[in-house]
């Protein structure tokens, strides 16, 4: 077995009954769950929005608030002089959707194709927060450009799959689009080889159900390829459009 | 019989529909959300569509997901299992508009059984005991302060939609019934998004036994016997056996006689389990009919040989049943342990991480329905079964020492889980000598449980 296999087996388990005893899940009622929705939903729906505009006019890494038992931070990633990223973590309440998605991330058993970095880079940080959130339709913040949209909730799952974009380590910076349902996919005009975009922009559907579901640029950038045919049908998380980065382009 | 089936469920329930469908030679398409993309039956089935993030509302319990998964995939029918959406009678109907079977009770019968208040008194009209109640639901906190005088406390609140113990409470004064309403009506919208509650006379020191049923569509029903589900914590199951041995044969007979006939009466279709309160006296009272397959299904296919799974699939296809009450035959006794990621000794907080070793046991009359395997992550974000282990025995003795020696073989490493729980309850005289009620583990406490069980 590879060693970093093991690694990241250990570290999963070094944080997993640290994160159970916190989790206040595990122990209290429904009722109490249903007010920590509330409360997130109301933080992401106002707090986090303004906290977005806020770090793109500032020089800083992070930004912390504190609001009632609650706390927000906001972290551009390590290393990312191009503007901020948003975020995997709407709040620091530990979540049930926020742990074992890393640890999934490191998951041996088997290869995942279609778990692609989702960040939402943006190299302006003033443009972004009006940006993104304007692509999500249900009014919530920057943190879910994609989702089934049926339930307005979308930004709490979103969260766990905005993964911050992969580029940064290895050089190779290729961005790829991802299907944020299951159904069938219909690429739009933007769909094409050498189209410029930005990041929000709409590059298709997936149609579940009759009700289509948008595919949206991860980064600004250009369109270098479709990976998957129009009308193919498809599932959720499956690659779909392949993107160059707006800065790896630059950078050339 | 269908061409292709749609699994909408997860964990070892999932597992055991595929196996069902390839005994039937039908395909069958493993629906899974990214935090199951390792799991075990999706990497057994046949083919695996992944509909959403690990969060169950955007995956297991979105209807248009699963429904969008099995059209895409050219499948005929959606096996629910149990949990999530197999008790969701508009998901059913929904499943019925797009030109797919849900496997499982046409809408219709669904709708007709969706309120537990009134199946009590629809199949109370068909002859079965139900426990003195509420007169319909709870208006407002006069009306149950009324109500629960009428009735006599102590009483038990329950809510109308759902299961699994959310919303419900037992009050023993006025006092206590006016604060636990409220808690029970939030608990009750939150979990099932109907805030509908009634009242039960509490019968004290019960005992939990069910019925299982099977019919068909044309009429033709049959009962596989009953199980005893007396042993709880706070209202979950956590060991089924069969048969109760707080029933006489003539008394057995008797419940599961008038069950089926009511249920057939009512025009039920499809499996489906009746539960009943035993009190003390040995008299019964119904209480609610689930309209699916059950974890504990097992118990009663030890005892038959019947396959509950694909009888149920096979109802669903409109097949005849194909077999008469006489062809059932219950066969010696079997105990289903279910073994949950949880830890007894901290209020059974449930854990999740990697299987670092696992070993199932064997030997006769061991069956072990599982989906962990080594290496296997078991994700945060659902419940906590890991696997229920069986024990069959030609009687309650050999079902018995069957299962200790399996409970000891069984091998789950690098989690927490309820084991040692169910080996305080070999080793305990109340469940040895049949006589659990359903307030076993709760009365002294499941830490007062095992401390006792390590002095024997």
């Amino acid at each position: 077995m590879p060693d970093d296999r093991d690694a990241a087996r250990a570290a999963a388990r070094d944080d997993a009954p640290r994160d159970d005893a916190a989790r206040p899940d595990a122990v209290r009622d429904d009722a109490a769950r249903a007010a920590d929705h509330a409360g997130i939903d109301r933080l992401a729906a106002s707090l986090v929005p303004a906290l977005i505009a806020k770090i793109g006019t500032l020089n800083v890494g992070e930004l912390e608030v504190r609001e009632g038992e609650w706390k927000v931070r906001l972290r551009r990633p390590a290393g990312s002089g191009t503007g901020p990223t948003y975020g995997r973590r709407a709040t620091d309440r530990p979540s049930r959707t926020q742990p074992g998605h890393e640890q999934h991330g490191h998951a041996p058993a088997s290869p995942e194709p279609h778990r692609t970095p989702r960040a939402i880079h943006s190299p302006g940080g003033a443009h972004a927060p009006a940006g993104a959130p304007s692509t999500n339709g249900s009014g919530g913040p920057a943190l879910a450009p994609v989702g089934p949209g049926r339930d307005g909730d979308a930004h709490r799952s979103g969260a766990s799959g905005g993964h911050v974009a992969g580029g940064h380590a290895g050089g190779a910076s290729s961005q790829i689009a991802t299907s944020p349902a299951v159904g069938v996919f219909h690429p739009g005009p933007k769909a094409v080889g050498g189209t410029r975009v930005r990041v929000g922009d709409r590059l298709g559907a997936v149609d579940m159900l009759g009700v289509p579901q948008e595919v949206v640029a991860p980064v600004d950038g250009i369109v270098v390829g479709v990976i998957v045919e129009g009308g193919t049908a498809v599932e959720y998380g499956q690659e779909l459009i392949h993107l160059e980065p707006a800065t790896a382009v630059e950078g050339r | 019989m269908f061409h292709k089936i749609l699994i909408a469920n997860r964990g070892e329930i999932a597992l055991r529909i595929l196996r069902a469908c390839r005994t039937l030679g039908v395909e069958a398409v493993v629906a899974y959300s990214e935090a199951d993309r390792d799991s075990l039956p999706v990497q057994l089935a046949d083919e695996a569509i992944c509909i959403g993030p690990a969060d169950a509302r955007r995956s297991y319990l979105s209807a248009p997901a699963v429904i969008s998964a099995a059209i895409v995939t050219g499948c005929d029918a959606v096996h629910p299992g149990y949990g999530f959406l197999s008790e969701d009678e508009s998901f059913a109907e929904v499943v019925g508009a797009h030109d797919l079977t849900f496997i499982g009770p046409p809408p219709s019968v669904l709708d007709r059984f969706a309120s537990k208040e009134g199946t009590r008194r629809l199949l109370g009209g068909y002859g079965l005991p139900t426990i003195p109640g509420s007169d319909g639901m709870l208006r407002d906190d006069d009306h149950a302060l009324e109500e629960a005088a009428r009735i006599g406390y102590p009483v038990l609140i329950k809510p109308s939609a759902g299961g699994g113990g959310k919303g419900m409470r037992m009050v023993r004064t006025p006092r206590e019934l006016e604060s636990a309403i409220k808690v029970c009506r939030s608990e009750a919208r939150s979990a099932f998004g109907d805030d509908s509650l009634y009242l039960e006379r509490w019968l004290e020191d019960n005992r939990h036994v069910e019925v299982q049923v099977a019919v068909d569509r044309y009429g033709h029903g049959v009962h596989l016997g009953e199980r005893d589900c007396s042993v709880q914590r706070r209202h979950q199951k956590i060991l089924e056996e069969a048969p109760t041995p707080a029933l006489s044969p003539a008394a057995r007979a008797d419940l599961c006689d008038r069950a089926i006939r009511a249920v057939v009466a009512a025009g039920y279709e499809n499996v489906g389990t009746l539960e009943f309160l035993v009190d003390g006296a040995g008299d019964f009272y119904f209480i609610e009919i689930n309209c699916r397959i059950q974890v504990e299904h097992p118990v009663t296919e030890v005892l038959t040989g019947i396959d509950l799974v694909a009888t149920q699939i096979r109802i669903a296809a409109g097949e005849p049943l194909g077999f008469s009450q006489a062809d059932v035959q219950l066969r010696g006794h079997a105990i289903e342990f279910r073994i949950n990621a949880e830890d007894p000794e901290h209020d059974f907080r449930p854990g999740a991480g990697i299987v670092e070793a696992y070993h199932a046991p064997g030997g006769p009359g061991i069956r072990m329905d599982s989906h962990l395997y080594p290496g296997y992550e078991v994700p945060p974000y659902y419940d906590s079964l890991l696997g229920k282990l069986i024990a069959w025995g030609p009687d309650r003795a050999t079902a018995i020492v069957r299962g200790r020696a399996a409970l000891e073989e069984l091998v789950v490493d690098g989690l927490i889980t309820n084991v040692e729980i169910h080996k305080a309850l070999l080793a305990n005289e109340v469940f040895l000598d049949g006589r659990m009620t359903t307030n076993l583990l709760d009365r002294i406490g499941s830490a007062a449980f095992l401390a006792a069980a390590a002095r024997t």
